[in-house]
């Protein structure tokens, strides 16, 4: 146990498992109270895998597949208890961040249960896949109401209890999807966490000058919805998600970003995959082509002669090439 | 008119006035056969503002943003008889995006008119400012169900068609303010930095296909920044940090055609090679802007267990946050 975070006041949310629930354990070992939450006790099977699915697998399939389960499942009050078992403070809370009023309950009984709140860290989210011609409007509106809407909820709420106090630590979870990462269809997944990084920097540059920080990273762990025997498999057989890192050796990082060492952070996004942390850049414009404005404006003409010596020179396409 | 774009289809969302209006006429002169769009005839007043908002408003208030909407505003219908009084072909095709169904109709109103369709240009937007802590969920799902929710209604309408013929110019409208460097705009910042992820996600889905997608800021007047619109929204709280301007002005700002070209040239067939990409426009500057990769890496083998705080501290000062300067820092221009 540490003192990093002695005093302080943090509320995880989506902390019922996997990535959520370690970064809750870590905050609490380093002497913060923690208020853990996912949406309702219990996770379900039937939230990875449907009842049909589940039904086709043979006995053995579904022993493994139960016993892996229970390893990544868990709910608010499982973690709560983990934590006050190694001698921590934590209270579950079970809530939807996407509902407005939830999130506005969950923040109130953060505040009303240790008195006030100084970190947030986001990450209930959901996985999605799909291709453009194939999503519903339901499928993108459980993505987006999650993130970047239900990020913005809590933050919305807690931002208030953080100005007054002059202090803040927000972080947010995205993915390497916000760039377009993906070895899968999913744009509403991408246009999802491009919203977070859109929010944090947002927030950031909003806050800062109150002695909030807000950040996001772009994590690459074991969860439970990248269990293998469930995760849906892709056309060759392989497994969508292999194995990943256990999600608690991420969390040191998330520690530091949470604590008072951080105060000169913010609106930065990070990669978390084990021990690697990498900073990412700015999407800062890095070449211009320029047109007199007393000559008139570009023609099309004008740009194709000059576009591939200028503005293109060395360009290279995040698609490769285009078919 | 050239003919850059001789026999191509577009579709052009928002194109009653400013950007989207100069592009679709644009695209038009190129000799693209264009559908208009915006969402109802007459032109739209509860864009950038609620109907409970402007109710609340003085008589005098209502009655200068009215006639601010009178001078600027337009519609479809507007957009695409200039379009064919200058020769070209266009028919307008009314509907708010931010609608499921409504994607449907507009690639339908292509096809029906025009066979097909091979460009879509997504301008449809709304704006709204607001410190985090002030936005209501109202305005948050305002700006958020037209981008990125309703440029996908479009795009995911119109991708079959593109598949089909393997070809095709997918371009959304995006702002400076997808980068945060504007304060007190939450969840105009969130809602075009999904655009930016959508477009990015989608490029590299669709490249495949013979589809291109990319994502434009303008830089011009128009409607939403329009002063009169600030007028109307000044008791929104515009405090930026100490060295950050608030929000620009927009009296400076060149007319909407000084973005079109570019858009256009991106429509054509040597616009075939870019994709994924995010351009600003800055009067006539045309700026191409960097994948936000990975800058700065530490790391340290796993089996050596995880990083110990002291361990991680040194390593951040050492090279994690070499020359880093936060873009919340006065003086760190980031657009």
């Amino acid at each position: 146990m540490g003192d990093m975070l002695k005093g302080r006041v943090a509320l995880v949310t989506g902390s019922g498992h996997g990535i959520g629930r370690a970064i809750a354990i870590a905050l609490a070992a380093e002497g913060a109270k923690v208020v853990t939450n996912n949406r309702k006790p219990g996770g379900k099977i039937d939230a990875i895998i449907s009842k049909d699915q589940y039904d086709a697998l043979d006995e053995a399939s579904k022993k493994k597949l139960n016993e892996e389960y229970e390893n990544y499942s868990g709910d608010a009050e499982k973690t709560a208890a983990r934590i006050k078992a190694a001698g921590g403070e934590a209270t579950p809370c079970y809530a939807d961040i996407s509902n407005f009023a939830d999130a506005k309950r969950l923040v109130e009984t953060t505040v009303s249960t240790y008195g006030k709140i100084d970190i947030v860290v986001n990450v209930a989210g959901i996985l999605a896949r799909g291709s453009v011609d194939e999503i519903t409007e339901e499928e993108w509106d459980v993505c987006l109401d999650t993130k970047p809407k239900g990020h913005f909820n809590v933050i919305h709420f807690a931002a208030p209890y953080m100005i007054k106090q002059g202090y803040g630590r927000i972080v947010n979870t995205s993915s390497g999807a916000f760039m377009g990462n993906l070895f899968y269809d999913a744009p509403h997944y991408c246009a999802s966490n491009a919203g977070v990084v859109g929010l944090t920097r947002a927030v950031a540059g909003e806050l800062f000058s109150q002695g909030i920080t807000c950040n996001a990273f772009c994590p690459h762990a074991q969860t439970r919805p990248r269990m293998d025997d469930i995760a849906p498999k892709q056309d060759d057989g392989r497994p969508v998600f292999p194995a990943a890192p256990d999600p608690m050796n991420m969390t040191p990082f998330i520690v530091f970003l949470c604590s008072e060492l951080s105060a000169h952070v913010s609106g930065t996004v990070f990669f978390l995959n084990d021990n690697l942390i990498a900073r990412h850049k700015e999407p800062i414009a890095v070449r211009t082509m320029i047109k007199p404005m007393e000559k008139g404006f570009w023609t099309v003409e004008e740009i194709d002669k000059a576009v591939d010596a200028q503005l293109l020179n060395g360009y290279h396409s995040i698609v490769g090439k285009v078919k | 008119m050239a003919n850059t774009l001789k026999g191509k289809v577009a579709i052009v969302t928002g194109s009653s006035q400013s950007v989207g209006r100069a592009v679709a006429i644009a695209l038009a002169a190129e000799g693209a056969k264009v559908v208009t769009n915006s969402r109802k005839a007459g032109g739209t007043k509860f864009l950038n503002i609620s109907e409970a908002e402007y109710n609340s408003w003085p008589k005098e208030r209502q009655a200068e943003y009215d006639a601010l909407l009178k001078q600027i505003g337009g519609d479809a219908e507007d957009t695409a008889q200039y379009i064919r009084d200058h020769g070209g072909e266009a028919v307008a095709c009314f509907g708010d995006i931010s609608q499921w169904e409504v994607g449907e109709k507009l690639a339908k109103c292509a096809v029906d008119n025009f066979g097909t369709v091979d460009i879509l240009v997504n301008v449809a937007g709304g704006f709204g400012g607001g410190g985090v802590e002030d936005v209501t969920e109202e305005q948050f799902d305002m700006n958020n169900d037209i981008k990125p929710k309703g440029y996908f209604n479009v795009i995911r309408a119109v991708v079959p068609i593109m598949k089909e013929k393997k070809w095709g110019r997918i371009v959304n409208c995006t702002s400076k303010a997808w980068q945060g460097d504007v304060v007190k705009f939450t969840q105009y910042v969130v809602c075009n930095a999904g655009v930016v992820g959508l477009t990015r996600g989608l490029a590299l889905d669709l490249a495949k296909y013979g589809i291109t997608v990319n994502a434009f800021s303008p830089h011009s007047k128009n409607r939403g920044g329009y002063e009169g619109v600030f007028k109307a929204g000044e008791a929104a709280p515009r405090v930026g940090i100490p060295g950050k301007p608030a929000f620009p002005t927009f009296d400076t700002h060149p007319e909407p055609e000084a973005n079109a070209p570019f858009i256009c040239w991106l429509c054509t067939e040597r616009g075939g090679k870019v994709s994924g990409s995010v351009f600003s426009f800055h009067n006539n500057e045309i700026s191409l802007h960097q994948e936000p990769t990975a800058l700065a890496i530490i790391n340290k083998p796993v089996e050596y267990g995880v990083w110990t705080q002291p361990e991680l501290l040194d390593e951040c000062k050492r090279r994690l946050f070499l020359n880093y300067k936060s873009i919340c820092e006065p003086d760190t221009p980031i657009g």
